[in-house]
């Protein structure tokens, strides 16, 4: 019996020691993604679904949930990043759309689909040449529809900002582990892929949105960048100036969309987002000797929102 | 919006995101700061001129007039989404010296 438990006892320290074992080194080195239908199963968060619904519907109707393919113009500026700039530049490495590499699309996907950064370069072709033939005009209705299901299948999921980009100060919080997921609280995670949740320091934080929702140039690049400026506005422009609300808070708690989180697709997003008011005044002005009936409109308006609108 | 400038050089507005890199400038509503906008819209009115004199005939003294705030995501009015509309009407007074 005694043996039986020190049996016991041994076998449970690996599990503790894995439980406790702090995440000081990026996530195993996995191979990397050679196909979407790869990087897609490695990024799989459909289980989330079982335990988190609601949460997982309202995700599905965000425009996270549809990062590469968007409307259908998401897919084609990725076709014209590469045919009207990569193509045409002279030192880009990009004379056909075959020659694109991972490097060449962060320029677009540092933000639609972080996780490429774990696939290999055919992932990246695979995207590309179906954006591309997506957009010709000699591609029928069925197949756009199979090249729009192709594409929907990576996206910005539940993995992505519970997980990959859960911690932006690895050094000090430590390195995103692959079976664990972050939130706002530790425990045991009810998942068999990932047993661990871990409470991630900017989870409610504005720092989290920003990692992609853009300062400027991406100066990272071989070729610098911008998609968004958003979150440079909101540091300079709102926080700056004594703004104190954060992404969520307006994007999340107070719009109720949850992780529904639009922004000018919401009506009541922008309805709400800007004071307007109006004065009018009918009068006579007199241009020298001639009368000149006309209605003056003043019109105030307030951004309430933590950025400049139209955002960039 | 933040007009992008293309490749961070010159005075050229960048379009696609690939070739955006900086801003020239940005004539969007900052944050929590006022803005305003004055707009003059003449009655519709006759001019001419009587004894050496100039005459306006005012054609309608009532005016109704819409006031839309369109947000233009695409940058154009069949995409764009209303978020404020105000309708007031305005008139002008009759006689007078």
């Amino acid at each position: 019996m005694r043996v039986v438990k020190s049996l016991a006892v041994f076998a449970m320290l690996p599990l503790l020691l894995l439980l406790s074992a702090p995440s000081q080194a990026p996530a195993v080195e996995e191979r990397k993604a050679k196909s979407i239908e790869e990087l897609a199963k490695r990024y799989d968060s459909s289980g989330c679904k079982q335990c988190h619904e609601a949460i997982y519907n309202e995700w599905e109707q965000s425009l996270h949930a549809r990062s590469i393919f968007g409307t259908g113009r998401t897919a084609l500026t990725v076709a014209t990043t590469v045919k009207v700039g990569l193509m045409s530049w002279k030192y880009s490495g990009v004379k056909k759309p075959e020659d694109v590499k991972v490097k060449h699309v962060m320029v677009c996907f540092k933000c639609h689909l972080p996780q490429i950064a774990e696939a290999t370069d055919d992932v990246a072709k695979e995207i590309v040449l179906n954006s591309i033939r997506y957009g010709d005009k000699d591609a029928s209705a069925g197949e756009k529809d199979k090249i729009e299901k192709h594409l929907s299948k990576v996206s910005i999921n539940c993995l992505v900002c519970h997980q990959r980009n859960a911690i932006t100060h690895k050094w000090v919080d430590g390195f995103p582990q692959q079976n664990e997921v972050y939130g706002s609280k530790e425990g045991v995670h009810a998942d068999a892929a990932h047993p661990l949740i871990k409470k991630s320091p900017i989870m409610g934080e504005s720092i989290l949105c920003g990692q992609c929702h853009g300062l400027g140039p991406n100066f990272e690049l071989e070729n610098p960048s911008q998609c968004g400026t958003l979150y440079g506005s909101y540091l300079w422009a709102y926080r700056a100036e004594g703004g104190q609300e954060s992404c969520q808070e307006c994007h999340m708690r107070k719009s109720k969309l949850g992780h529904n989180m639009q922004s000018y697709n919401d009506i009541n997003m922008g309805k709400t987002a800007v004071d307007f008011r109006v004065e009018t005044l009918g009068y006579i002005w007199r241009d020298k000797a001639k009368m000149i009936p006309q209605t003056l409109v003043k019109i105030e308006m307030i951004n309430r929102a933590g950025h400049a609108i139209p955002d960039g | 919006m933040p007009i992008p400038q293309q490749l961070g050089r010159g005075d050229k507005m960048g379009r696609g995101p690939y070739e955006k890199s900086g801003i020239i400038r940005d004539n969007g509503l900052p944050p929590n700061k006022p803005v305003f906008e004055n707009f003059e819209i003449p009655f519709p009115a006759e001019f001419s001129k009587k004894d050496g004199k100039d005459v306006t005939n005012i054609l309608d003294y009532d005016m109704t007039v819409d006031i839309e705030l369109i947000y233009e995501p695409f940058g154009d009015k069949d995409t764009g989404i209303t978020w404020h509309k105000v309708t007031r009407k305005v008139s002008i007074e009759k006689g007078g010296v």
